[in-house]
């Protein structure tokens, strides 16, 4: 963590640091936090505009906005999450094992890469959604299935790479076995690359999940996951913006933390990329 | 004495941004249709020096010193725009890779068509235009020149197309033509024809030439004098045919028992020890000292001299060595 | 010729592995197809009766062949909630997307080509540096929810575009043979349906393009970076040729070819987008065909979606790969 503070380069990149490390507490401790029962629903207390009582208001159904957005932070995160540690672990394994073994297997590997990757993520996890019924673990599995390949085929290049450099030789020569070859020389150096390419892509899987929310193939309605709650509110635009103006500013607030992020790791870890 | 073609007073260069001083405290003049070498091991400032002075290298400026051509001086307030106006008319340049330094995706006739009418405003689909390109493809030996006029770089062989890029720097009849490290990607043989040709079309023109390489066996061959740049500093200019007769400067000398050569038995060559010292090393003692086998303490404790007067024959060396006779 | 028939080899075996997926989602996760065809309160006898009829009892890969088969032939079930052949509905949608697709590229090659080409130029200035976070934000913008915004404030509260749909109540009865209004109207002769048809496209085109320039940018300026660094870039301002001819005549064409092979995979991902958008707009379109198939639990109808816009993608990369052989200078000597 301190790592990262030293990496920030201006106040933009410090501001996002700690923007992703508030939505980070909000998803571990959010549910705590909340002053209401983020799905109690009281048409008594419907669309009110925000106030000291209810912070950034009701919704349609009287549940309180802040509430809401504290406890989804923990499902469009944890999502994410899970998308990303899977795909990451899964890909890599791929990437490394084509690498490795090399030739044909590793050729129809990557041509399968390819065409896996071109294919739009968001109606693969439609098509996927039809046919596990319409669930926030159903657009979880889909983003994977669609995800996937992107790491396989980072993580092949990264090791072709590090394959071709001279202390692999050496290590071949003194017999260093394929697991210990793995372990102690791919990975560590694939972390970088790997960790770069995790950061830049929580924003797309974000907006993947709650986009998927949003058109209902996601978590369902009542459940205050954000995208679901920009859905519910978007019949109360006119007369309550707030329903969706916060959870719509918090996806992009925490996707815009995590692309400058991704952005300033780029910048320090990734030796590729161009520095003054 | 004549006014020089380009001359150079304590041109210092440094980098945007972090200010470091590359290159300082360069003096030097080329006369109208002399043929000059620079020469330096990479890292010398040998290249960023000509880069810089011609307005044609984005993160460095010229921090200090002036610069004259045809007897005007450039101004240091906007010099990059001043130094790029001499480009494609007064000073021609061809760079050092030539793979690369041809557009891929336009025909080699409109490369040169496209110098012309940039330098002689001659409409660029006329038919003199036309004429004139394929004269100049002739002229710097690309056999079936109308053909090449139609033809796209990656249809030649590297040596082809640095006759190519040449052809270019030709047509717009520039009165200075930089080369710099223009034959370094081409194979021994290649390397002395093109050079060949290019001197002898630059002679019979009348043209300048300065040209840059780490090759001093190179150099000797082609040039009459010749810069020597190390660490980012001028250490000597010397005429060529002294080099390997008098006693040279420290680092000239060195740089001359490197060259296997008819004549040298392998005891005469040296290679030079230590590693070469990177560019911006200031003025403050001698860049060469650690390596130089005269080495005293007053080389780096000393400031070394600067040829401000852009003299010939000039030596930075603290100890006198070089000094012309 | 070679490069050619990889080029082709490439693009049939993705639409096999197209097929593949949607056979597998349609045949084989969603459940026994017997069940959902039967529908609801079928005895098990009639269910074992629909089974041998449409071949379920049969092996696996008979099956794929079959649906192959009947894929080729434009045959691609019927739908639930139209009760019509899937393929004609699709025909029906497809114009009114392609034409919100094509503008929301038109909008991002508009934007991205130039920005890109100019950030790649002034790379690390303060402009380059102020695009670059502007790219970030948008990167970072959920598409539905900027529509929303977008059409609760320009078309709702400003009143400077009609709110949704396709045309206005006035243009409402106008039809045209091609389906894109765009090129109907101006067909039919018809300015004020053609800027009618505009207006409406312009606030869901815009909040489609969004996150797709801000990767735009980003591409074409890498793109473009790449070539300011090779040594053409030196010869020409040593030829003396301004910055705008070198950025224009010598840069650009050089540094779009990579970016376009981008913008071509762009193109599949639009049209997958327009899930996000046509829905908020009121537009007829396969992403709005998508989602009510999807709500009416229509497996056919929304695994027939994604097989048009993976047949879509497929083209539009191949059309993006021909062009970039026909640009480069190397056919030259193929040909």
């Amino acid at each position: 963590m301190s790592t990262l503070w030293t990496y920030a380069r201006s106040n933009i990149e410090r501001t996002a640091l700690i923007v992703a490390a508030l939505v980070i507490l909000m998803a571990l401790f959010g549910g705590l936090l909340a002053p209401f029962d983020p799905l109690k629903i009281d048409f008594r207390s419907k669309i009110l505009p925000p106030s000291p009582e209810h912070w950034l208001g009701t919704d349609g159904s009287g549940r309180d906005v802040l509430s809401r957005l504290l406890v989804g932070a923990q499902m469009t995160l944890a999502s994410t999450a899970v998308v990303l540690v899977v795909v990451a672990t899964f890909g890599c394994a791929v990437g490394i094992f084509s690498a490795l073994v090399g030739g044909a297997v590793d050729n129809m590997l990557m041509r399968l890469a390819d065409v896996w990757l071109g294919f739009p993520p968001l109606i693969l996890a439609l098509g996927f959604a039809a046919a596990l019924g319409a669930s926030l673990e159903a657009a979880i599995w889909a983003l994977i299935f669609s995800w996937w390949p992107n790491y396989a085929r980072l993580t092949r290049m990264v090791t072709v790479d590090i394959l071709s450099r001279k202390f692999i030789a050496s290590a071949d020569a003194l017999g260093v076995g394929t697991g210990a070859k793995i372990f102690r020389y791919i990975l560590p150096n694939a972390f970088d690359v790997l960790i770069v390419q995790v950061t830049l892509d929580i924003s797309a899987i974000m907006l993947a999940i709650s986009g998927l929310s949003f058109i209902g193939v996601g978590a369902q309605i009542p459940l205050p996951e954000w995208g679901a709650m920009i859905a519910d509110g978007r019949s109360y635009v006119a007369n309550g913006w707030w329903i969706v103006l916060a959870p719509g500013l918090m996806i992009f607030l925490t996707a815009f933390s995590f692309n400058i992020i991704g952005d300033m790791l780029r910048r320090e870890l990734d030796p590729t990329s161009r520095r003054r | 004495m004549t006014v020089p073609l380009l001359e150079l007073r304590d041109v210092t260069i440094a980098l945007r941004g972090s200010n470091r001083r590359m290159v300082t405290g360069v003096g030097l003049s080329v006369s109208v249709g002399e043929v000059f070498g620079v020469v330096g091991e990479s890292g010398s400032g040998k290249t960023l020096l000509t880069r810089t002075v011609f307005g044609l290298q984005d993160d460095t400026y010229l921090a200090g010193g002036t610069v004259s051509f045809a007897g005007r001086t450039l101004p240091l307030d906007g010099y990059m725009k001043a130094a790029r106006k001499l480009l494609g008319g007064e000073v021609g340049f061809v760079p050092q890779d030539p793979y690369s330094s041809l557009n891929p995706t336009m025909r080699v006739g409109e490369q040169i068509t496209e110098a012309l009418y940039l330098a002689k405003r001659m409409p660029m689909n006329g038919t003199a235009t036309r004429q004139a390109a394929i004269d100049v493809l002739g002229e710097v030996g690309i056999p079936e020149p109308e053909l090449a006029f139609r033809q796209f770089p990656d249809q030649f062989s590297g040596g082809m197309r640095q006759r190519i890029v040449f052809a270019i720097a030709l047509a717009q009849d520039p009165k200075l033509l930089i080369a710099d490290e223009p034959t370094t990607a081409l194979d021994a043989i290649t390397q002395r024809r093109v050079i060949e040709l290019m001197l002898d079309r630059c002679r019979t023109r009348g043209m300048a030439v300065i040209l840059i390489s780490h090759n001093l066996e190179l150099l000797r061959q082609s040039v009459d004098r010749l810069a020597v740049l190390y660490g980012g500093q001028l250490h000597n200019i010397a005429e060529t045919a002294a080099i390997g007769h008098h006693t040279i400067h420290p680092y000239t000398e060195a740089l001359f028992d490197c060259i296997p050569s008819k004549g040298k038995t392998l005891e005469d060559i040296r290679a030079i020890r230590g590693e070469p010292a990177g560019a911006g090393f200031g003025l403050k003692g001698c860049a060469f000292a650690s390596r130089c086998r005269y080495a005293e303490p007053i080389c780096v404790e000393s400031d070394l001299p600067l040829n401000s007067a852009a003299q010939n024959g000039f030596t930075a060396c603290l100890l006198g060595r070089g000094a012309p006779q | 010729m070679t490069y050619a028939i990889q080029r082709i080899a490439f693009s049939i075996l993705s639409l096999f592995i197209l097929l593949l997926t949607t056979f597998l989602l349609s045949h084989v996760m969603a459940g026994d197809p017997a069940i959902v065809a039967a529908g609801p309160n079928a005895g098990a006898a009639k269910i074992e009766a629909l089974r041998q009829q449409m071949g379920l009892n049969d092996p696996i890969f008979i099956q794929f062949f079959i649906y192959c088969g009947s894929i080729l032939r434009g045959d691609l079930g019927t739908s639930w909630f139209t009760q019509q052949p899937i393929a004609q509905d699709l025909l029906r949608e497809l114009p009114p997307s392609l034409e919100l697709v094509l503008l929301a590229m038109l909008i991002n090659l508009a934007v991205s080509m130039p920005l890109g080409l100019i950030t790649a130029r002034y790379a690390h200035s303060k402009f380059d540096d102020m695009v670059r976070l502007v790219v970030m934000a948008g990167a970072g913008l959920p598409v539905f929810w900027i529509a929303i915004l977008l059409q609760q404030i320009v078309a709702g509260n400003w009143g400077l575009l009609p709110i949704a749909g396709r045309l206005s109540f006035a243009n409402r009865s106008f039809s045209g043979p091609t389906g894109f209004y765009l090129f109907d109207s101006l067909l039919a002769g018809n300015v004020s349906v053609f800027f009618d048809a505009l207006a409406h496209l312009l606030l869901p085109a815009i909040a489609l393009s969004l996150l797709f320039t801000a990767v735009g940018v980003r591409i074409t300026r890498t793109s473009m970076i790449n070539e300011f660094r090779k040594d053409y870039v030196t010869l020409a301002r040593a030829k003396g040729a301004g910055e705008a001819r070198v950025m224009f005549r010598h840069v650009f064409p050089n540094g779009a070819t990579p970016a376009l092979t981008v913008f071509g995979m762009q193109f599949g991902w639009m049209l997958g987008a327009t899930v996000l958008v046509e829905e908020i707009f009121g537009r007829p379109g396969i992403g709005r065909y998508a989602i009510k198939a999807v709500t009416q639990s229509d497996i056919h109808a929304v695994v027939a979606v994604v097989l048009i816009i993976g047949v879509v993608f497929l083209v539009a990369n191949l059309l993006v790969d021909i062009l970039v052989y026909a640009l480069s200078p190397r056919k030259q000597r193929a040909g």
